[in-house]
This record gives structure tokens, C-alpha cells and sequence, in this order.
């Protein structure tokens, strides 16, 4: 049966798996976003570690107002002409140079490698500033077998798509951050604070705690510790590298897991819907079950429940041509109560009335037992053709002797034989030969239009023997093309004055099968007619 | 004296149809529903002619058993197997087994009646030597017409009636053919045409057992089948 037109693209079954797995994307999705949560733990924890700097250079600096009022003294006299020097940092007036060396030592003792420690006093002034906030790049890692040959080829993508922290950033201080910040202006407040702010060139972020220095009830003075994100940033551009490489390449085989299972699962649903097709045939016979498989899964299931139905199939078309015989047989008996009741009736001289009746009585009985008779030749025919002897014979001779004879059998139809003027040998018997002739010529004869010519052609094609009968009249309806050979199916429509069994085609695939050939039937490519071709193998082919 | 027939047959419509037609017509009837009852009064005295089914009730091959017994009995006895049986194989084993003809159930009376008599007149007649009048001859063929007799060669062919029907619807124009249909009729049967190809078949068996060379009969396919005018 053509499969009906496709109005929807198809998907497949791997296409489908293939979309569901994308479900897959919230596994690095929830990774992202715990990365981007432990990001966020790391910069608070970050934050913490420089107030408590802060604070711990404050304590250093607490109850020392001599170093920061003389810084303030001295502070007052340069503020006047000192000129800001680039960056910002202005000046330390030079006989504030050993108060400032003070500080600077104290601050330089605390200061840590990666983190710059300022002091300002109450007026904004840098006293003192230490460190750095370059880090020194930490030495590349030997490189592991999985950088070598997952991480490398994807570098310049994750480049693209993952920021990392660069060490090439404007470090300077500016002013705007001395007397602009808002942690700056809340420790000369009294309150520590803390804010994360932006290198000048947006490179990096920095965080920034400010706690103030005490003088008794006095603020003095705020120390200013400032570190970049980098650190943390690196760690987490790290994790986040690792996450897009083993979400790839795990994407990678799980895709390509998915696609082969897939891939075996469609094929063998493929298999199995084309050895379901197959095993049908176009003249309706079970030609091989399905050799069920022995999947223990629900395709193995599905497979064997294919073979079971299939089998049952069979069972059933045996049944139905077995059903002709029995229901002969089964017949024969009443009919025959019938048929010597009427003889004796018969024989009794009836009225002429009752005469009229009997004949009519007759007249039934006779198309009953011509029904009989059709439908035992059918089964006979089983039977001559399990005994049957096999003898080389010219089909040619045979083919050409009965087209002759059936010119007195049809005297309504013309039938021309069409043949090569060559010996067609093929195995098996004339006399089955003939009858498969005499079948296909009185189906050809029952439905051509009267007067137009019945071709039969018989020739050999390669080591085949081609026999065609071709007569006009109406094509074949589809419904019942590929059933024509079955028992007891016919493609009559009106009830003729002969009874009809859809049993002629039935022996024509009999006798064909003896030979080892098949028959078929076929409209007219322009629908004038019907063509039944029988193939058989040439005798020694 | 009338003539004495035994039916053999399990069904009593029929075996009631049969016997009433066969009484009818002159001839003194027994009927019998099995083969215990039948072969029990065969014991005490033979009939003259013998119609048996096949599937006797119980025993599905019980018309069998009884034919190889009755044929032991007596190697003239005319019998005939009417049944509804109509395999090739079932034809075979009954005619091997002795039968003198084998008819299916679709048989009319009159046609039955026909056989019966016809084969009443080749048992009464089988010891009188033939009347040239009757006879019709074909070269190596001749075939009596009154005892249903035929020889090829001088030998004797024995062929049940319906073969000899044939044979002599064939042989009596040589050269003509003649169509399974006509050869039906000649022989007073309806049968298919397989039928007529499978009798025919026995019937050139039966001459070559005789006579290894025999080929008289053509088949014609399409058409029928030919005695070759010699």
C-alpha cells in the first residue's frame, strides 16, 4: 500500500532523542550559576579578609597621633603650593619624611604581596601608601594530557566566551578614589567600610576596605586596603573553562551515545517494519515469518507478537483454502438426498404441473453441483499437484494448441497468439500447463469486450519463460489487484449465468507455482485492459 | 428371477432413495447402514451386484474394507463404489481394490440405473463368446460392445465402465477430437476437467501395461483428446 503523502516534515525517531537530550543544557546551566554563587562566597570572603586588614593595620595606627599630627602639622604648610603628582598621590613634605617612614614601615610590615595598604588622615592626605595590585602571574601548570587534547583545540572559543582577569591593568590611585570613596568617607566617620570599585580602565575590579584610625574618642585617620578580584576571578574563569570543556565533551559522547542508540533503535524498527512488509507478499501469501527475535526488550516483544499474529494469518488462509474442500465434501451428501428424491419424484410420472417445479428443482440442482465441482477442482488440483509428475515439454506446442482450440470454446472472442517461433522447454506437466491456459483464457474471455482480440504471448526472457494473456475490457480496482490469486476472490461484478468462485486465478498461482514461477495481474499502463503475466524458469535453468 | 443389489450406505435418505429406485426398477434391493450388519448377511448369501459407500459411519475407510472382502468372496462380483469422495486417491485405492466403477454421490438415478444395468450385461454375458455384430474394431482395438469388453491386441484390457465409455467415445471416430465436455457426456458423468485427464491417463496406463508402445490416444491441448486413426 503507498504510504499516504506527507503533509508535516517527519522527524525521526533520532531526531526526537536528539531534542530531548537537549534537556541536558540545565546540567551546565546549574553548574554556571553554582560557579557564578561560589564566585560571589569567594569576593564576600575576599571582602572580609581586607577589613580585617584594614582593621589590623587600623590597630597599628590607633592611639598614635603623633605620627598623624605631625603628618597634619606639616600637612597644612605644602598644602599651598604642592602640586598633585600624577596618580594623585601627593607629596610628603620632607620634614614629615621621618613620621611618614614610621607609618610606611608599619603599613609595609602588615602589607601583603597582592594588596595595596594606604593611610589618609582626616584631611585627605596620603600619608602613607605600600604594595601593589599586580599580582605576579603564577607560573603556568605543566600541561595535563586533557589541556593537550580537550582544552587546547577549544581555546580560542573559550577565550571568546569567558572573560579572564588580565594583570594589565592602571593601577594608579586616583583622587577620585582617595576623596570620592564612600568607604574613605564613612571610616573618617567612624565606620568601617568597604566597596568594590573599577580600575580606571575598567580592567579589573578592585575591592576597597576602609577602617578608621582612633585617636581616644577622635578619628585620626582611615587605612585604606585595597585588593584586586583577580585571584578569585582567575579561580573562577579556571572552574568555568573546565565546566564549558567537560560539559562539551560530555555532551559530545552523551550526543553521540544517544545518536547510536538511536541510530540501532530505528534501525531495528526499520528492520522489522520492512520484514512485516516483506513478509506478506502482493498475492497475499505468508512468504516468511519474521524471524522472531530474541531482544529481550519491547522491540523483541514487538517482534514476536509480529510472528505470532502472522502465524495466525497463515493458519487462517490455510483455513479458507482448505474451507472449499470441506464445504464440497460436506455438501455432497445432502445433494445427494436431494438429487435421488427428485429422480424418484421423477420417476413416478408426475402431473405435468408438478414437472414444471421438478425441472426447476433440477435447474438449481445442477448450478449446485456445478459449484461443487469448481470448488473440488480447486482441491484435486492441490492434490494432483503434490503427486504430479515433472516432464521436460514445449510449452510453445502446448500454448499454441490450446489458443487454437479455444477459438471453438470462445466463438464471441478472438485470440491471437503472439510467440517466437521457438521451442519454449520448461519442467513440470502439459496437462497442468493446459489447465493454466484454459483458466487464464476463460477469465480473459469472461471480461473482454466482446470482439476485441485476447493476445497471449509466450517468450523467453534471459533463462525465463514469459507467458502474457492480454485482453481489453475494464482495469483492475485496486482494492483486489493484489488478491486476484487468492481462493475464493473475484473481481466479477454482476452474477453471470455461471456461477463463479474466484477459484480460476486460485489454480492459475497453483499450476504456476509447480512450475516454479509466479503469476500476476496488472491494469493496462492507459487502463484499457488487464495483463496476467506468469513467469517460469526455462527447463535446466 | 430378479436381480439382487446390496446398498451399503450409512445416510437413510439415500440408502431409502436409492432403494426405492432400484425397486422400481425390477430389481430385489438389501440395504445395509454399516459394514457389521452388511457383511453378515453377505456371509449367508451373496447378491448379484454390490453399491458401497466409502465412510461407513464410524469407520472412515469401512466401503474399503468391505469391497477387498466381498472381492474375495467373489472375483465377478460386480461392484460399485458410490460415494462422496471424489480424490484422485480415493478413485485409485477403490478401483486397485477391485471396484468395476467408481462414481461420486452427484451421479443421477437414471445414470446409476444405466451402470447397473450395463454392468448386470457384462457379468451374464462375460462366459458367452462375442457376436461379431457387436463389435467395434480399431486395428489393435476391439471393443464389445454388449459385455463392455476390450481387447488390444487379442489381450484383454480390463477397464472399468466409465473408461470403456471413453475409450469408445474416442475410437469411434479415430481422427476426431473430442472435448473433455463430450467425452463427459459419452461416459454419463460430471466431472471436472482434471477429472477427464486423470481417467484418461489410467486408461493409456492400463493399454501400456499391455502394450509398452501404446500411444493411440492424442491430447490436444485446448481442445480434447484424439484416437489416432491407424
Amino acid at each position: 500500500m503507498p504510504p499516504p503523502a506527507r503533509l508535516v516534515p517527519r522527524f525521526g525517531l533520532r531526531a526526537k532523542v536528539l531534542v530531548v537530550a537537549l534537556v541536558l543544557l540545565a546540567i551546565p546551566l546549574a553548574g554556571w550559576s553554582y560557579l557564578k554563587e561560589v564566585e560571589r562566597v569567594l569576593r564576600a570572603g575576599q571582602e572580609h579578609s581586607v577589613i580585617a586588614t584594614s582593621r589590623a593595620v587600623a590597630t597599628a595606627l590607633h592611639d598614635r597621633p603623633k605620627l598623624l599630627d605631625l603628618r597634619a602639622r606639616t600637612e597644612e604648610a605644602a598644602d599651598e603650593g604642592a602640586m598633585p603628582l600624577p596618580g594623585g598621590v601627593r607629596p610628603v613634605a620632607p620634614d614629615s619624611r621621618a613620621a611618614s617612614e614610621e607609618i610606611l614601615l608599619i603599613v609595609q610590615g602588615l602589607g601583603r604581596s597582592s594588596g595595596r595598604i594606604w593611610v589618609v588622615d582626616r584631611k585627605l592626605n596620603l600619608l602613607a601608601i605600600a604594595g601593589g595590585l599586580k599580582r605576579i602571574e603564577p607560573a603556568p601548570q605543566p600541561e595535563s594530557a586533557w589541556d593537550r587534547f580537550v582544552t587546547a583545540p577549544l581555546r580560542p572559543f573559550l577565550e571568546r566566551v569567558l572573560a579572564r582577569p588580565t594583570e594589565d591593568f592602571d593601577d594608579a590611585l586616583p583622587e577620585a578614589a582617595i576623596a570620592g570613596g564612600r568607604d574613605v568617607a564613612s571610616a573618617l566617620d567612624g565606620v568601617p567600610a568597604s566597596r568594590w570599585r573599577h580600575t580606571p580602565d575598567g580592567r579589573a575590579a578592585i575591592v576597597s576596605a576602609a577602617h578608621p584610625i582612633w585617636h581616644g574618642e577622635q578619628v585620626i585617620g582611615a587605612v585604606v586596603v585595597e585588593e584586586t578580584a583577580n585571584a578569585i576571578q582567575s579561580l573562577s574563569s579556571d572552574a568555568l573553562e573546565r565546566l564549558v570543556t567537560v560539559t562539551l565533551v560530555a555532551f559530545l559522547i552523551g550526543g553521540l551515545t544517544l545518536l547510536l542508540f538511536a541510530s540501532r533503535m530505528s534501525g531495528r524498527l526499520r528492520r522489522l517494519r520492512d520484514e512485516a512488509e516483506a513478509a506478506i507478499d502482493s498475492q497475499g501469501r505468508i512468504r516468511r515469518l519474521i524471524t522472531g527475535t530474541r531482544a529481550h526488550d519491547e522491540i523483541g516483544d514487538l517482534s514476536r507478537s509480529f510472528s505470532t499474529a502472522l502465524e495466525r494469518i497463515a493458519q487462517y488462509n490455510a483455513h479458507l483454502e482448505s474451507l472449499a474442500s470441506r464445504l464440497s465434501h460436506e455438501l455432497r451428501t445432502p445433494i445427494a438426498v436431494v438429487r435421488s428424491s427428485l429422480d424418484n419424484l421423477r420417476m413416478q410420472l408426475p402431473p405435468d404441473e408438478a414437472r414444471v417445479y421438478l425441472d426447476r428443482a433440477n435447474d438449481g440442482l445442477a448450478r449446485l453441483t456445478t459449484l461443487l465441482t469448481r470448488m473440488s477442482e480447486a482441491t484435486r488440483l492441490e492434490q494432483t499437484v503434490r503427486e504430479a509428475e515433472r516432464e521436460r515439454f514445449d510449452a510453445h506446442a502446448v500454448a499454441a494448441g490450446c489458443v487454437a482450440g479455444y477459438a471453438t470454446v470462445y466463438p464471441a472472442q478472438r485470440f491471437e497468439f503472439v510467440a517466437p517461433d521457438v521451442p519454449v522447454e520448461i519442467d513440470g506437466s502439459p496437462d497442468l500447463f493446459a489447465q493454466m491456459l484454459d483458466k487464464l483464457a476463460a477469465n480473459a474471455a469472461d471480461f473482454s469486450v466482446p470482439g476485441a482480440p485476447i493476445r497471449v504471448a509466450l517468450g523467453r526472457r534471459g533463462s525465463e519463460a514469459v507467458l502474457t494473456m492480454t485482453n481489453s475490457g475494464p482495469p483492475l480496482a485496486p482494492e483486489i489487484a493484489g488478491r486476484l490469486f487468492e481462493t475464493m476472490v473475484s473481481a466479477r461484478k454482476d452474477a453471470g449465468a455461471e456461477p463463479h468462485l474466484g477459484l480460476g486465478l486460485y489454480i492459475v498461482r497453483l499450476i504456476a507455482k509447480f512450475h516454479r514461477g509466479t503469476a500476476r495481474a496488472a491494469s493496462l499502463p492507459d487502463g484499457t485492459g488487464v495483463v496476467v503475466t506468469v513467469v517460469f524458469p526455462l527447463a535446466g535453468a | 428371477m430378479p436381480k439382487r443389489i446390496a446398498i451399503v450406505e450409512d445416510d437413510p435418505s439415500i440408502r431409502a432413495n436409492y432403494a426405492d429406485v432400484l425397486k422400481r426398477h425390477g430389481y430385489e434391493v438389501s440395504a445395509y447402514a454399516n459394514r457389521r450388519e452388511a457383511m453378515a448377511a453377505f456371509a449367508t448369501r451373496l447378491p448379484d451386484l454390490a453399491i458401497l459407500d466409502i465412510g461407513l459411519a464410524d469407520e472412515i475407510d469401512g466401503g474399503f474394507a468391505l469391497c477387498r472382502e466381498l472381492r474375495a468372496m467373489s472375483a465377478t462380483l460386480p461392484i460399485i463404489f458410490l460415494t462422496a469422495r471424489d480424490s484422485d486417491f480415493d478413485t485409485v485405492s477403490g478401483l486397485r481394490l477391485g471396484a468395476d466403477d467408481y462414481l461420486t454421490k452427484d451421479m443421477s438415478l437414471p445414470h446409476l440405473l444405466a451402470r447397473i444395468s450395463a454392468l448386470f450385461r457384462r457379468a451374464d454375458l462375460a462366459r458367452e463368446a462375442p457376436q461379431t455384430e457387436d463389435l467395434l474394431d480399431r486395428g489393435n482395438l476391439a471393443l464389445d460392445m454388449k459385455r463392455f469388453a476390450v481387447t488390444w491386441g487379442g489381450q484383454p484390457v480390463d477397464l472399468t465402465l466409465t473408461e470403456f465409455w471413453i475409450v469408445h467415445s474416442l475410437a469411434r471416430h479415430p481422427g476426431h477430437v473430442k472435448s473433455r465436455d463430450q467425452l463427459m457426456s459419452d461416459a454419463h458423468i460430471v466431472v471436472d476437467d482434471s477429472t477427464i485427464t486423470s481417467h484418461v491417463k489410467r486408461i493409456r496406463r492400463k493399454f501400456a501395461a499391455t502394450d509398452p508402445a501404446f500411444d493411440s490416444i492424442d491430447t490436444l491441448y485446448g481442445m480434447g483428446y484424439r484416437w489416432k486413426s491407424a
